[in-house]
């Protein structure tokens, strides 16, 4: 029976899968996510793809806000950058999906290196208000550059193909969003665990004294800015092939506070707190909107009350959480997974 | 052997009738309404309209004896809450007709509905992409387009002043775009100097510049779209202050008495355009129906919006769309219905609106109203006018 958690060398400490238990766990929810799409219907597809997109533009969040300590407002902007950069390439100039998702990420990532630039003056509220102008200058992008774009009117999109088969339904996008998930989530875990990782970190915690142990504060924040935005930009690309469709509307300022929100609800510097943020704000007001149409239909003509709640109990449980764990959901997480790491004999 | 052909047989026999009844499901609506957000106002009174006319055709016998089943669900005016909306009533009712929430859900769906859905769909949008039956076979509404509702407001201009000086004042949105490319080439056509393009955000009070650049270039006729409410209650007050003489006008969904009791004293200097009658034209036999339905139903409400009206005739017609599919071979199916909608022709709606001709997959016609600050109500200046 374990009674401690006792490691010999750091990179034990550092291991991914420091137990068995992990491993065990981990598998199991693999072969969940696996068997998932035999199972549920295309409205829960439909929410799992969602959960996808969130969990890879939230980790990109994370690397940035969480890690680095730089708050950025403009993470919609770089998602729609991403998202039109991919309907472009694929309607304007035949560009395969496959290769346009990579291409979305790296357009974004130069958008997220140039606006990124004003960070290595300015920070905390200032860096906010710098990195909202991205939000209005892409913004204006979308809705202007009409030749590129089409204005208001936006771009149809065709699904994804691999030979004859085509991506059409919810269920084959499915295996896509978790293959860019997987490897999303995989790349973030191991590069908060290198020397980049820790640059972001130290940045974080105190600037000054990073650069003074010698880490190149211009480098890493701007490889900070570049990494988030590519992330956003594949969220954004996924999304946009998964809905046919981009119109400017999809990347307004609410899609910015609703990314911050859910790091902070998910944990701040945590990858699995990106996760747990994503899911929260994605499945959490779905399933209040379930709920609440099962009430309305068990009191008719009580709906006019009934559904503007959910949006009560939304708010609530958001606060609630902040008051009784700042730390976001990944800290609760820890508590229950150190509680069983011991059990029964935790003291 | 001959025992188990037998079997067989007689199992055909005794499930087929039971397949065929399956298969013969109800006809069934599905909505998303905006029920709370920022268009909360339409959503509210859009859902009690469904439900009113479900209830009103299930109480006159359904469809050839069938009921009507009505599902619906909140949106919240996002189109994320409201797409998903749409996948979840479609898992668990499958319904024939759908109605959706706002343009952008609509554009998002359109090819979707068209090549795996099938269904018969309509929603709170006005944009000329659910009107184009070569692209969007299965989207249609039940109103002109913003495109054709500016053709309306040209044409009574041109008939007023030919010649005038025209301002486009719109918001930077989707919905604020949407006609004003169409406007300028209508323009052209009609022989009127579009002078001005006006941009504000909705909601904007501080729309001086904008007000003195009208002025400036002698504008006649000021042209809102892409609002509810202000900047057009903040442009009309501040053109009395800055001496600008122009009359102001806006399409459906700023014709509204919420905007003529903003504009109080002023609300004379407001035209508005809309598809539909008003509830308080009783002499109508329609508005009289819903008058009695809604006295008899739900006694404490006085009035019934413009969004109402919209929703109530969608609805009229979704249901009329049910009894033609329900006589075509093959009976309730979405191609049917669209052949169904496209059948109608001439089809008398008791004043709501002229009768009614489906044209490319919209209703083409619209009537100039007029505020009065007096009675606080919309009184109509023009006959229907019809765009071709």
């Amino acid at each position: 029976m374990r009674c401690g958690d006792y490691k010999e060398n750091y990179i034990k400490d550092e291991e991914i899968f420091q137990s068995r238990f992990v491993k065990f766990w981990l598998a199991l929810f693999f072969i969940f996510l696996i068997v998932f799409p035999f199972i549920a219907n295309a409205y829960m597809l439909y929410i799992a793809n969602m959960i996808g997109f969130a969990v890879i533009g939230a980790i990109g969040l994370n690397l940035l806000t969480g890690f680095t300590g730089q708050i950025s407002l403009g993470h919609a902007a770089f998602i729609g950058v991403g998202a039109y950069t991919s309907a472009i390439l694929i309607t304007k100039y035949g560009v395969s999906f496959w290769l346009s998702i990579p291409l979305a990420g790296l357009v974004s990532a130069l958008a997220g290196l140039v606006i990124g630039i004003p960070s290595l003056r300015v920070k905390g509220l200032y860096l906010c208000i710098a990195t909202l102008a991205a939000q209005f200058i892409f913004g204006f992008v979308f809705v202007h550059w009409e030749s590129m774009t089409k204005g208001i009117t936006g771009i149809h999109i065709p699904p994804p193909v691999i030979g004859s088969f085509q991506f059409v339904t919810e269920k084959d996008f499915y295996w896509i969003t978790l293959f860019f998930a997987v490897l999303g989530v995989g790349y973030a875990r191991n590069l908060v665990r290198s020397r980049m990782g820790r640059a972001f970190v130290a940045i974080r915690d105190r600037d000054l004294a990073a650069e003074i142990m010698g880490i190149d504060l211009f480098r890493y924040k701007l490889t900070a800015f570049a990494i988030s935005s590519f992330y956003a930009g594949v969220s954004g690309a996924l999304w946009v092939s998964f809905l046919k469709v981009v119109i400017p509307e999809h990347f307004n300022f609410m899609l910015c506070i609703q990314y911050l929100a859910m790091i902070i609800v998910g944990g701040l510097g945590s990858v699995i707190g990106s996760i747990f943020g994503a899911i929260f704000m994605t499945l959490v007001p779905e399933i209040l909107n379930v709920l609440s149409d099962v009430v309305k239909s068990y009191t008719p003509g009580m709906g006019k009350l009934i559904i503007p709640f959910k949006q009560v109990v939304f708010g609530f449980l958001i606060v609630s959480f902040l008051i009784f764990e700042p730390r976001g959901l990944a800290e609760i997480w820890n508590r229950i997974k150190k509680f069983f790491t011991l059990w029964p004999f935790s003291y | 052997m001959k025992k188990a052909g037998l079997l067989i047989l007689s199992l055909i026999l005794c499930l087929g009738p039971f397949s065929i009844a399956m298969a013969q499901k109800s006809p069934t609506i599905c909505a998303v309404h905006p029920f709370t957000g920022r268009f909360a106002f339409a959503g509210i009174e859009g859902s009690a309209a469904m439900q009113d006319v479900v209830d009103m055709a299930n109480e006159a016998g359904g469809i050839n004896g069938k009921k009507i089943q009505y599902y619906w669900a909140d949106g919240e005016y996002k189109d994320d809450v409201g797409i998903a909306a749409f996948k979840r009533l479609q898992a668990q009712y499958n319904p024939q007709i759908m109605f959706g929430q706002s343009t952008g859900m609509t554009k998002a769906l359109g090819p979707e509905i068209k090549d795996r859905y099938k269904v018969l769909y309509s929603a709170y949008t006005m944009t000329s992409e659910a009107a184009n039956p070569k692209e969007n076979p299965y989207l249609f509404i039940a109103a002109p387009t913003y495109a054709e509702q500016f053709g309306v407001l040209l044409k009574y201009i041109v008939k007023e002043k030919p010649g005038a000086n025209i301002a486009f004042f719109y918001s930077d949105t989707e919905f604020g775009r949407e006609p004003i490319a169409a406007g300028r080439e209508m323009c052209k056509k009609m022989g009127l100097n579009l002078v001005a393009e006006e941009i504000a955000p909705v909601g904007g009070v501080d729309i001086t510049t904008q007000v003195l650049d009208m002025k400036a270039k002698k504008v006649d006729y000021c042209i809102f779209q892409g609002y509810v409410s202000n900047p057009i209650v903040a442009v009309i007050k501040q053109s009395k202050d800055y001496g600008l003489n122009a009359k102001f006008m806006g399409t459906f969904w700023s014709t509204e008495l919420q905007l003529l009791r903003e504009l109080g004293p002023l609300a004379d200097e407001y035209i508005g355009v809309s598809a539909y009658s008003f509830y308080y034209q009783e002499d109508l036999p329609m508005i009289k129906k819903i008058r009695e339905w809604t006295k008899k139903k739900y006694p404490k409400v006085e009035y019934r919006s413009q969004s109402y009206m919209e929703n109530y005739l969608t609805t009229i017609l979704f249901v009329e769309c049910f009894k033609r599919a329900d006589k075509m071979s093959g009976g309730i199916t979405g191609d049917n219905l669209v052949k169904a909608l496209q059948s109608i022709k001439n089809f008398d709606l008791g004043g709501l609106m002229p009768p009614v001709t489906i044209k490319d997959n919209s209703i083409p016609v619209g009537r100039v109203y007029r505020g009065n600050s007096k009675t606080v109500r919309f009184d109509p200046i023009s006959d229907w006018i019809r765009m071709e």
